[in-house]
């Protein structure tokens, strides 16, 4: 085992060199550029969804795409992210919301993270395991913050 | 030294060699954990192997304990003095490993079972956004070096006195740096939109940590039971176990010989008169592993029942 441990090590970072790390596990980046649409809910009282909105707008716009709004509320909602039924939700959620293992939260929009973890401010839930999306949305949302 | 208290001379080199390695692994393992902490973020597989890694750390603890014990005198209170103290640590260290191995296991398969898709996601670093799936490889990576150097470094010299708490050490070392190489396969995997390549290569790992935990166990529990004495790797007689019972019926003919260990010693029963000259351990074992024998008896009349 130990004589073919350079092996091993050398497996894992010659993957690592390929092109275009992370993709999405359920291949959403490539169905949004493919369909032309980028499908969002904002849940509702969400009055200062702009910002966000404006955000997955320039995502979607460099695949090609553009938003289209669903409506669903509550936690229909967060089972259709869940379930890949639409790409992103956007709403108040809190750093300790009982949902953040189910979906991905993004880091708030228009203010640093509150002291307090339970309180809810406006963030983007993107669905489990689409790590292209998530860290392209995460990077948008750290240069919106500067 | 006495008959049941303290540290043979011709070990106990090695003994605080073994000592000075274990403290050596509480410090790089400490830093392999803080590393992993700051970098684990919401992966399960990290997680994981941060658990694994923090468990890793009770063979170290329980080697230490029972050196200390083991050279403490026998008292009125313990008159065979505190050896089986490593008997003991042996039975935990056994179960700190099967508790890893079990531990992962679970993960695994529920990760599978529910298909979770694990989320690994940005981190903004000097204003810089990259993705945590880099620095969570870069830290699984700095993971494995330390467990490879210090688990080859620690094998000859469980071997050499005899011990199975560090050689049981050992082998949590090589589970750690295998866990480490799983976990960046699947962090790899996690990378490449393969959901299922991180808990699978997990749970490869965690069957053959669970072999080697109940591998032990059985040993450990073959040791506090007075079981005859075990090879440290497997299940089977001791070799100078068996050459001990071979020259004690050579000398006294096909008579009864039991043998026990008590941590790392060597303790002998032959059911005889005792005889006018009676050998010394370096007479049945050798020079060199004199040590292994603790005491000698012998019974003269073993078929009465005690009254």
């Amino acid at each position: 085992m130990m004589r073919k441990m350079p092996a091993l090590l050398l497996l894992p970072l010659l993957l690592a060199a390929c092109d275009g790390m992370p993709r999405d596990a359920g291949g959403t980046s490539e169905r949004i550029s493919r369909t032309g649409t980028m499908r969002v809910i904002v849940l509702p009282a969400t009055p200062d969804a702009a910002p966000a909105l404006d955000l997955l707008g320039r995502y979607a716009a460099a695949h090609g795409a553009t938003v289209a709004r669903v409506e669903a509320h509550g936690e229909h909602a967060l089972h259709m992210l869940e379930e890949g039924d639409v790409d992103a939700v956007v709403g108040h959620f809190a750093k300790a919301s009982p949902w953040k293992t189910e979906i991905a939260l993004s880091k708030p929009l228009t203010h640093g993270e509150p002291d307090d973890a339970d309180m809810p401010v406006l963030r983007i839930a993107r669905r489990n395991g689409e790590n292209a999306l998530v860290l392209a949305t995460d990077r948008m949302v750290a240069e919106a913050r500067r | 030294m006495t008959v049941h208290g303290g540290i043979a001379p011709a070990i106990a080199a090695d003994v605080r060699r073994g000592e000075r390695l274990e403290w050596w692994t509480l410090f790089w393992m400490s830093s392999v954990i803080v590393l992993m902490w700051l970098t684990m973020g919401a992966s399960q597989a990290m997680k994981s192997a941060v658990i694994e890694d923090f468990l890793s750390l009770v063979p170290a603890i329980v080697f230490l304990l029972a050196a200390r014990w083991e050279r403490r005198d026998p008292n009125r209170r313990f008159p065979f003095g505190y050896r089986r103290g490593n008997s003991l640590a042996f039975l935990i260290a056994a179960t700190a490993l099967l508790s890893v191995g079990a531990f992962l296991s679970y993960e695994s398969i529920t990760t599978l079972v529910r298909r979770e898709h694990p989320t690994v996601g940005g981190v903004t670093l000097f204003g810089h956004t990259v993705w945590l799936g880099w620095l969570m490889i870069a830290a699984l990576v700095y993971s494995i070096v330390p467990p490879i150097i210090l688990g080859r470094i620690k094998q000859p010299v469980a071997e050499r006195i005899k011990d199975k708490v560090l050689h049981t050490d050992a082998l949590m070392q090589k589970a750690d740096w295998q866990t480490g190489l799983a976990g960046i396969a699947g962090i790899v995997g996690i990378g490449l939109g393969w959901w299922w390549a991180d808990a699978t290569a997990a749970l490869f790992i965690a069957l053959s940590i669970v072999k080697d935990a109940l591998g032990a166990l059985d040993q450990a529990v073959a040791e506090l039971l007075d079981g005859t004495p075990r090879k440290l790797a497997s299940n089977d007689l001791s070799d100078d176990a068996e050459d001990l019972i071979a020259t004690l019926k050579a000398r006294y003919g096909d008579v009864s010989v039991r043998l026990r260990e008590t941590g790392r010693y060597i303790d002998a029963e032959v059911d005889c008169p005792s005889p006018a000259d009676v050998p010394t351990a370096a007479d049945l074992m050798g020079d060199d592993a004199a040590w292994r024998l603790a005491s000698l008896s012998f019974r003269p009349e073993p078929s009465d029942p005690p009254a």
